[in-house]
């Protein structure tokens, strides 16, 4: 494969086929960068990816050196979707600085979060994309290996890919001496096999090793010491699907678009209460108001906006006085909440927060891995506490030490799942005291959910 | 230079080194840090987070068992927030902790306790969760675990399988449900553990606790430092003792076994307090043994002595010291022979094990040991095994060659049975019994012949090439594949991957020694190694593995019949006068019989008429059994100095009670050289004496008096004499042994041999032909009998057949036979056989492997009355061992 | 499907040698023999240990980590309600009981006639569509009382 072919290819195929489809329901408050060719193009052929000017940004990137494509990903701004919003640029720069014979690409499609599933959709709606983002960070970093670690809960999504890098292979795109470089590049799909904290970077490394899902300590980070013990950087789906626009068009470009701090797009996941649920993709410093009324189209029928529930179960819960809050890294920090991946759950006045937020520390629970014991031991314990205030066996003085245990098991566990897990019941907490106070001292659940001694709808 | 990171400990500035954990600084420092998880030997994990820290560059706590400092940085390891984390940690270890203390095992020797202590946590729950309850495995005979105890520290898995190199522990289910167990927790019939109980020894809590035998607690006991009395490896272990009962054994982390141990140094210490020991000097009338008490025995002993000189002179005396016995007490003993006897006909059992080795390096390099040490195993990039199965002979060394797999090292080896340790290795070279030359032989011939030897080494430091090479080329791997019965090119490769290696280390043990041709084995090791320069470097070298905890020792005190300590001539006239000078005494300048020439096959001339024997038995471990019997029949008078009536001391006519090495002070010397202390533990048991002092008052009783107040005066007359000894004292080794050669009280040592020059100045290429065993199978005995030990025995039984649990595994003889050796004979699988041989008959169990060749049999030597009735006794003409490892035998169905 | 198929090491064997070539092939092998299987059965695990030379307790605590692994048979129908947060908020506990009490067991059991095994699931990424089901892998969304209990009665029948 050449430039030359390719842009035979691109060009054949066009003059057969100009037409694609176009995506139904696309808001127009969205812009497409990451979802460029979702529902737009047969996610299973090669030839309409490339007819969409496909393997034209790893082309491009060849072109230039390690360093440029790096600083050109600094540019942009671009910060990991996977929900901690690392730089990636950086991270790229430093697997780049690290030398090493081998270096591996990871990308990370575990997407375990409850209510997430932009990443499905991404991969499902264009691998090839994906693969090219890959090869491009392989490039970047000096790898010649990369995985990508799909959840088995997905199977098309990994079916796709399989045979989008089976296609590519077999057009010379993906292997040795890729564009006639003497850059070889391969890609190889790992399926998870039902662990949330697989989804955490070093717990995943693991698992591709052949091991039990365990968290590592960080520092080294994975850039430095990674996967089989090489330098390795690990990017989101969605990181890796914004690179190839940011190589055709420019880390200028790109870093225009959203906020300052937070530049680009972001794919949202919807779902809940609202009308209409599924993804969008938004430039980022969209508010919450707008997420549920203008895209979600409002409230289901019977249903009042209760809650919002942001970033999964390490995320956090905001109320009707946020609705004008900024969705994108840094704002809902102050309101103890984050963004996280993307994943948005909107709760109506029937769904209890306590028992929502009791229903995340199961997760929590279920999924630690069970290796340091504050998360391993405290994230049972706060299941247990949550759990007493939904039956209504709690006084006011075991919220206290709810609180403190939260900040016990966050301020000492091992990785990202322990320190974050208790971060639902600091903003519930917080935004919804009376609620507790409802439980603990009324013994009342009022939307009725939890089995309290007096049941459904209090006075 | 070194590069220092400097930075502050709670006010106070430290040094780093290069990736030294802000732990390690602290530990350095005697600065506390709790830690549940970490262990020096393996990368920490930081799962127990007990050692959290914080850090002026972070808002968050850090574990310092991971953090490497950076310059300037500021530690506090003792603020309000440290504190509080680790106290929360505590309580939430402790909340789904079974409130048990009172009656576990652990008591007082639980670091969950400790800390619950130091750090003030009530033992009221503080939080609410389900206390662990899972089921306990005590499947093992000699532990069990009990999961509900487990904090999930995890440092049983990482011992058993990054440092034992066995893996046979997991965790298993995830986050609160996640246990430690055996492989499908199943029990110990679907695991690979082989109790070496490593993992007991490391648990912090009392989760994995020995099976105890006597109820103790902890603050009841007192430690004792001393070395394992079983293998040449020598590891060293604190005895734990309620009064003079031991209870435990925990391994330290020091040199030589970095707080290993193996199944025998963990569990094997019962025979200690054993009710059989020998209490009191025994004398036989008409056939029965009665008590005496240590005049009786002592007058009866010197009567005969005085009786026997008379009559038949000083060439009918023999003794066999012992190697099992201290450095002292084999020095005082050839001194007893030399001076009150005046004979050199002093043996002992290496003569079975490593006479060939001590011949033929001798001749080759200069000196007959290890020329690298056990902390070089490591260090390899390859490892080549031949007639040792490492793994079951010197467990920790095997352990050691396991981690050198696991950070890289190439492991080939050359057996008759797929070992252990051949189904990891990345080349197994299965050959027969006896065909070692062949395969050295052809080895060399490839990397001759495909240039990969070391011509510069060759050149510079060795002679004789030439003659050597002429012999060389007439092995092509063809001609020796067909003698091997393996692959050519299972040679081929076995050549290559060795000559490729930098440091590549040669380790044999008694498949290489024990042959009619022994020496020859030994030499074309050496030959092997010079070719391709591997050896006088770190981890590059040839290493006989001595089998038993002193047999290095024994030899290197004179315990032989042709060398005075330190291996110095007895026939040589400046050597002799040394030693007549130094001991006031006239002394023989005849080299003494040997173990098996004379004297326990000395029957057909009768000249021995009086033998001594201290701690040896040879009537099970020599070959040809009912020769032995025969010899010691025909014997005038034997004494038998032992802790147990050992099947050689039925023989005696006195039998002196001896104590164990936990009953007295002394050195015993490790198979890479190195004289390490045992300490007095208990008391004498009973009325028993140590040997070196049996010895003494004998000696002053027959005229010769010896006053030695305690045995580092021995030892400091040893390193009078014994120029290899000389800078030992008790001083010097109190922590740490030494390994000989030791110059002078200044000289650190010697780690590795032959650095820069051979002690014989240029390493010495020989010819060697293949000559292949004396006795080969024929039409009336068409099986190859080959001997060998096995993990959970030591030499005769005479310790490890004391402790129950440990001879529960291996209780009676058996053979190793494939499946079409069972055919042909119609065997099942622990049937009951006869086995035959020209010498005698024994029976065994039948076990059926796939890890043996057709037509071979292999049987354990550890049983009376068992493999050694049926050996051979043919002897090397060199160093007289005899052919133990192959003889033409018959299995004779027993109905 | 792969309900108690019988054992056939030589043909694992050659399996697990497809994957030779490959670092850290063990979660890959492990799929292979939990497709085939329902579950992973000891032999495997020990046939798996052999030839990578992994040790068998280490592959054990690799299954029991994972909860798409099993180490005991399973039904011959994988049934999963989807317990992400979605699909809670829509009720899918109601659903979890629902099942557990026609079926008179408990999540990650099986029926006693070896029909159904309830097996855990965590978000399965359909939320906008729950509350979700999942029958052997494949998801069914929207689910309620009524086509849960159809579905299963088809199963049943088959
Ligand atoms: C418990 C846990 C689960 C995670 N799951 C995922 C996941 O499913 N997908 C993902 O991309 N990142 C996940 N992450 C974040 C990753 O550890 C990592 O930060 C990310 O893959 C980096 O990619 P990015 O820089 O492109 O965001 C998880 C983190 C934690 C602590
Ligand atoms: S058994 Fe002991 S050493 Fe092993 S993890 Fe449990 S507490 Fe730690
Ligand atoms: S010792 Fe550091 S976390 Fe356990």
């Amino acid at each position: 494969m050449n430039q030359k072919i390719l842009d035979q290819m691109k060009n054949n195929f066009l003059k057969t086929n100009p037409i694609f489809t176009t995506p139904k329901n696309v808001h127009p408050l969205e812009q497409r960068i990451v979802l460029k060719n979702y529902q737009v193009i047969d996610p299973e052929s090669i030839i309409e990816y490339i007819a969409k000017d496909g393997y034209q940004s790893i082309s491009k990137a060849l072109k230039m050196t390690q360093e440029d494509v790096v600083n050109e990903v600094i540019k942009s701004k671009l910060r990991g979707r996977g929900g901690v919003g690392f730089p990636t640029g950086l991270k790229w720069k430093f697997a780049l600085e690290y030398e090493s014979d081998e270096k591996y690409v990871i990308c990370n499609a575990d997407e375990g979060e409850p209510g997430t599933f932009m990443d499905r959709h991404i991969l499902e709606g264009d691998p090839h994309n994906n693969i090219e983002g890959m090869m491009i960070a392989g490039y970047a970093i000096g790898a010649t290996k990369g995985y990508i670690y799909v959840r088995a809960e997905y199977p098309l999504a990994a079916a796709r890919l399989q045979k989008a890098i089976y296609d590519a292979k077999e057009l010379g795109i993906l292997g040795n001496n890729i564009f006639d470089t003497n850059f070889n590049f391969n890609i190889e799909i790992r399926l998870g096999a039902g662990a949330f904290i697989c989804g955490e970077e070093t717990a995943l490394m693991e698992s591709i090793e052949g091991k039990r899902g365990l968290s590592r300590n960080k520092p080294p980070f994975p850039a430095q010491i990674g996967l089989f013990e090489e330098p390795t950087i690990i990017n989101n789906v969605e990181t890796i699907a914004s690179i190839t626009s940011i190589i055709t068009n420019g880390g200028e470009w790109y870093k225009k678009i959203g906020t300052e701090k937070s530049t680009g797009t972001k794919v949202f996941s919807l779902s809940g209460k609202t009308k209409n649920n599924g993804i969008f993709e938004i430039p980022m410093g969209i508010s919450l108001r707008e997420v549920i009324y203008n895209i979600g189209g409002g409230m289901k029928e019977g249903s009042t906006f209760k809650a919002a529930f942001t970033g999964g179960p390490s995320g956090g819960v905001l109320d009707e006085t946020h609705l004008d809050v900024i969705i994108d890294f840094d704002s809902l920090v102050k309101y103890s909440s984050i963004m996280g991946s993307g994943g948005i759950i909107i709760a109506d006045q029937n769904n209890c927060i306590i028992d929502t937020i009791k229903h995340f520390m199961e997760f929590n629970a279920d999924e630690s891995c069970g290796k340091c014991t504050p998360c391993r031991e405290g994230t049972t314990i706060l299941y247990n506490m949550l759990d007493d205030i939904t039956k209504g066996k709690s006084s006011m003085e075991d919220l206290e030490k709810l609180k403190h245990l939260a900040h016990v098991v966050s301020s000492t566990s091992l990785c990202g799942l322990g320190q974050a897990a208790p971060d639902p019941i600091f903003s519930a907490i917080r935004h919804f005291y009376d609620e507790f106070v409802d439980h603990i001292k009324h013994k009342v659940c009022k939307a009725g959910v939890c089995d309290m001694p007096v049941t459904k709808g209090g006075e | 230079m070194e590069k220092l990171i400097k930075f502050k400990i709670d006010g106070v500035e430290y040094n780093a080194k290069e990736n030294e954990t802000v732990l390690d600084v602290c530990k350095k420092n005697d600065i506390f840090i709790p830690t549940f998880c970490h262990d020096d030997r393996f990368a920490s994990e930081a799962a127990c987070r007990m050692c959290l820290v914080e850090t002026s560059n972070s808002n968050k706590l850090m574990t310092s068992c991971t953090l490497i400092p950076t310059e300037g940085v500021e530690i506090q390891t003792n603020s309000d927030i440290v504190l509080e984390a680790r106290q929360e940690v505590l309580k939430l270890t402790w909340a789904s902790h079974p409130n048990d203390c009172v009656v576990c095992e652990a008591d007082g020797n639980c670091k969950l306790q400790d800390y619950m202590y130091y750090y003030d946590i009530p033992s009221e729950k503080e939080y609410n969760i389900e206390v662990r309850d899972f089921e306990i495995d005590d499947s093992n005979k000699f532990f069990y675990i009990d999961p509900s105890k487990c904090i999930l520290c995890g440092k049983c898995i990482n011992v058993c399988d990054q440092l034992v190199g066995v893996g046979a522990l997991s965790f298993n289910e995830r986050g609160k449900d996640t246990y430690v167990s055996f492989a499908f927790n199943k029990g110990m019939d679907f695991s690979t553990c082989v109790s070496c109980g490593n993992c007991v020894s490391v648990c912090p809590t009392g989760a994995l606790v020995e099976k105890s035998h006597t109820k103790f607690r902890t603050k009841e006991t007192r430690k004792v430092r001393t070395t394992c009395p079983y293998c040449g490896v020598g590891c060293q272990f604190n005895l734990v003792l309620k009064g003079d009962t031991v209870v435990r054994v925990d391994p330290i982390n020091t040199t030589p076994n970095e707080g290993l141990l193996c199944i025998k140094g963990k569990f094997a210490y019962r025979y200690i307090n054993h009710p059989n020991r020998l209490k009191s000097p025994l004398i036989k009338k008409n056939g029965v043994f009665y008590e005496a008490t240590w005049e009786e025995a002592y007058t009866l002993i010197v009567n005969k002595i005085s009786q026997a000189k008379k009559t038949y002179g000083s060439s009918a005396f023999a003794g066999l010291t012992s190697a099992k016995c201290t450095n002292e007490e084999n020095y005082l003993f050839q001194k007893f022979m030399r001076i009150i006897f005046g004979t050199n006909n002093i043996d002992h059992c290496a003569r079975l094990c490593h006479a060939s080795t001590v011949t033929g390096l001798a001749t080759t390099l200069g000196s007959g040991a290890m020329t690298n040490s056990i902390s070089e195993v490591k260090n390899h990039d390859v490892i080549f095994v031949i007639g040792s199965n490492t793994t079951e002979t010197h467990p920790v060394i095997g352990s050691f060659m396991r981690q050198a797999k696991k950070s890289g090292a190439k492991i080939i080896v050359a057996e008759p049975r797929k070992i252990d340790l051949a189904k990891e290795a990345d080349l197994f070279v299965q050959i027969k019994p006896g065909t070692n030359v062949a395969l050295l032989n052809g080895m060399m011939n490839v990397i001759y012949n495909e240039n990969l030897y070391d011509k510069e080494f060759i050149r510079k430091r060795t002679e004789n090439f030439d003659d050597f090479i002429k012999v060389v080329k007439q092995y092509p791997p063809e001609r020796c594949a067909k003698i091997c019965g393996c692959s050519v090119d299972g040679i081929i490769e076995a050549a290559r991957i060795y000559a490729a290696g930098e440091k590549a280390g040669i380790y044999y043990a008694m498949g290489i020694t024990q042959h009619s041709n022994g020496t020859n084995h030994v030499k074309s090791i050496a030959n092997l190694a010079m070719l391709t320069g591997n050896i006088g470097k770190e981890s590059s070298g040839i290493n006989p593995l001595r089998g038993q905890n002193n047999v290095q020792g024994a030899c290197d005190v004179g315990g032989l019949p042709d060398v005075y300590p330190g291996y110095q001539k007895v026939h040589l006239p400046e050597v002799k006068a040394k030693f007549e000078k130094a001991w006031g005494v006239k002394l023989s300048d005849e080299i003494g019989h040997s173990l098996l020439s004379h004297i326990t096959h000395g029957a057909k001339d009768h000249s021995i008429k009086f033998l001594y024997i201290m701690g040896e038995n040879p009537i099970v471990s020599d070959p040809d059994i009912t020769n032995v019997k025969e010899a010691l029949n025909n014997m005038n008078f034997i004494v038998v100095q032992d802790i147990f009536l050992t099947e050689t001391a039925q023989y005696a006519d006195v039998v002196l009670p001896a104590s164990s090495y936990a009953e007295k002070d002394g050195t015993f010397t490790n198979t890479e050289r190195r004289v390490q202390r045992i300490r007095k533990a208990l008391d004498p048991i009973g009325d028993s004496k140590p040997d070196w002092v049996i010895i003494q008052e004998l000696m002053t009783l027959l005229g010769y008096p010896q006053h030695f107040n305690h045995p580092s005066e021995i030892m400091d007359e040893i390193a009078s004499l014994s120029p290899i000894y000389a800078g030992i004292n008790y001083d010097r080794i109190d922590k740490i042994g030494l390994q000989w050669p030791v110059h002078n009280k200044n000289h650190p040592g010697t780690k590795y041999l032959h650095k820069d020059k051979f002690s014989r100045g240029l390493g010495l290429f020989t010819p060697i032909e293949y000559l292949g065993a004396k006795e080969l199978p024929d039409d009336e005995y068409p099986l190859t009998l080959t001997t060998g030990r096995v993990l959970y025995h030591f030499h005769t039984r005479t310790m490890t057949g004391k402790c129950t649990r440990i001879n529960e595994l291996v209780p009676n003889n058996f053979i190793e036979i494939n499946q079409i050796t069972a055919k042909k004979y119609k065997l099942d699988d622990m049937e009951e056989v006869i086995i035959k041989s020209r010498r005698g008959e024994t029976t065994a169990e039948v076990h059926i492997t796939d890890i043996i060749g057709d037509n071979i049999i292999f049987m354990p030597f550890h049983f009376a009355d068992g493999a050694n009735m049926l050996t051979n006794v043919v002897l090397d003409e060199t160093c007289d061992i005899p052919e133990l490892k192959v003889a033409a035998c018959e299995i004779v169905k027993k109905s | 499907m792969n309900h108690l198929k019988e054992i056939d090491l030589k043909q694992f064997g050659i399996i697990i040698d497809r994957f030779k070539d490959i670092k850290g092939p063990l979660i890959p092998i492990l799929h292979e023999a939990e497709n085939l299987y329902g579950y992973i059965p000891i032999e495997i695990q020990n046939l798996i240990s052999q030839k990578l030379k992994i040790s068998n307790a280490e592959i054990n605590g690799v299954a029991s980590f994972y909860t798409m692994f099993h180490t005991e048979p399973t039904g011959k129908y994988q049934i999963g309600i989807c317990t992400g947060t979605t699909c809670h908020l829509n009720g899918s506990s109601k659903l979890l009981k629902h099942l557990e009490q026609s079926l008179d067991i408990k999540e990650g059991e099986t029926t006693s006639d070896g029909q159904f095994t309830i097996i855990p699931v965590k978000c399965i990424g359909n939320c906008d569509v729950g509350p979700n089901i999942t029958v052997d892998g494949r998801v069914h969304n929207n689910m309620n009382i009524k086509k849960l209990d159809k579905i299963i009665e088809d199963l049943s029948k088959r």
